[in-house]
């Protein structure tokens, strides 16, 4: 488009740039990434630990979990997203100056908000991971010592019950999809606001912060 | 390079006022002011006295209550904030007093940054930032993060970084405040270099006295408007 006497082009700013940038924020400030991770590390431990479990129990002949269960796990992501919230928002306004700079260098409102969103997606992955295996680990492990205490006590109460491991196989796998999923879709939503609210930020009010 | 123009900045009864409760504060009141390509200009005046503002308006940065800013002969209160984007990206150069360079980028890539907004090319970004970075005396840092950098060196990062895209104008605020006098005076030094020999256009709001005498124009700048011209 031509204004004047000169021609306006284009702004880019490629994923792939992005993408660069928002590891080397992560990276840079690794130990507030990892408790931020570390919140949704439990959220996502404690749905595949229960969804598992009552998998493994379904398959045992047993009931599944109580209903009430369900919403503990649902509230107890909405507190884990709560957390990612507040984390970004403080990663938000230790950077208000950088931001005002990647403004005054050509940076639109949608590249800083592409920027955090980016930032909160690795950290949701990077949790759901964990938790996935941390999850895992836990339901099979309660699942085993339970075993033990009924073989213990009843005999013969569960001959097959590595079967009802190997039954629960299917459920495992599609728990990861389920676990990355969910982990990285929660720290976009929770991200959201801080992300809009940091692209928003007029660059003459960022720029004269001080940290 | 295409059209030349004459002026690369032009204010016309440039004011911009912020109100405070029930007062108004007129930030900048009425300026009128003609910066010719290839220009060394230097904005004095106290803290207060608007030169903060005015390097907000013409940089793109503010919108102005009143009047109008030309840079390259359009008049940039009338793009939007797209256009604006594009025009802070190839058309204005910044260099701040506490050097902002973005902290988790090496110095080459922190130059290859405003080439990343501007669509150019990898290989031609590289060789331009690695160009600009010898150009300025940092040839053997390129790959240095600004936290190994000492503050003159920043600077001079920043300088390439301004420099990247060819802008019409450099607008340096207070380049020199946050640098001991030996450091500052090399800044000083550099931008007068490439001032004559690159034919960049720099205005620099400044306190600092050494500046004075490399500038080919010196504007008093008092209660947000010009006071006196001095060349």
């Amino acid at each position: 488009m031509s204004k004047g006497t000169w021609e306006i082009g284009e702004v880019s700013f490629p994923l792939s740039e992005a993408i660069k940038i928002s590891i080397e924020n992560i990276k840079k400030r690794f130990t507030r990434a990892l408790i931020t991770a570390l919140s949704v590390t439990l959220g996502i431990a404690f749905m595949v630990t229960l969804l598992l479990m009552a998998a493994i129990q379904e398959q045992q002949g047993k009931e599944g979990a109580a209903a009430y269960l369900y919403w503990l796990l649902f509230i107890s992501l909405m507190v884990c997203g709560v957390g990612i919230t507040n984390s970004m928002l403080i990663a938000v306004a230790e950077r208000y100056k950088e931001i005002g700079t990647y403004k005054t260098l050509g940076a639109l409102d949608r590249h800083i908000l592409q920027l955090f969103l980016l930032e909160s997606i690795v950290i949701g992955g990077l949790g759901g991971l964990t938790g996935y295996i941390g999850g895992l680990i836990a339901a099979l492990a309660y699942a085993a010592i339970n075993d033990a205490v009924n073989a213990a006590f009843i005999a013969l109460s569960s001959p097959f019950s590595g079967l009802a491991y190997l039954g629960a196989i299917p459920t495992a796998f599609s728990l990861f999809i389920l676990a990355l999923t969910v982990a990285m879709a929660l720290s976009l939503i929770a991200t959201l606001y801080p992300a809009y609210y940091a692209a928003r930020l007029n660059p003459v009010e960022a720029l004269r912060y001080e940290v | 390079m295409g059209v030349r123009y004459e002026y690369t900045v032009e204010t016309e009864d440039l004011a911009k006022y912020y109100k405070m409760g029930t007062f108004t504060v007129k930030a900048l009141d009425g300026v009128n002011l003609k910066i010719r390509r290839g220009e060394y200009v230097s904005i004095m005046g106290p803290s207060g006295s608007g030169k903060t503002t005015l390097f907000n308006m013409i940089g793109g940065l503010d919108r102005p209550t009143r009047g109008k800013v030309y840079i390259d002969e359009v008049d940039i209160s009338k793009l939007d904030a797209y256009e604006l984007a594009w025009l802070r990206a190839r058309k204005i150069g910044y260099i701040f007093q506490t050097f902002n360079l973005i902290p988790v980028l090496t110095a080459l890539e922190n130059v290859m940054l405003p080439m990343i907004f501007a669509g150019v090319p990898r290989e031609e970004r590289i060789r331009k930032a690695k160009y600009l970075l010898e150009l300025v005396g940092l040839g053997d840092r390129i790959n240095h993060k600004p936290n190994e950098l000492s503050g003159g060196q920043q600077q001079r990062v920043a300088i390439a970084r301004a420099l990247a895209n060819d802008p019409a104008i450099v607008l340096a605020d207070e380049p020199t405040a946050n640098l001991d006098l030996h450091t500052g005076l090399d800044i000083i030094n550099l931008l007068r270099k490439l001032n004559r020999e690159k034919g960049v256009t720099i205005v620099t709001a400044t306190h600092d006295l050494k500046m004075i005498d490399v500038s080919d124009r010196i504007i008093y700048l008092r209660d947000g408007k010009i006071e006196r011209v001095e060349s």
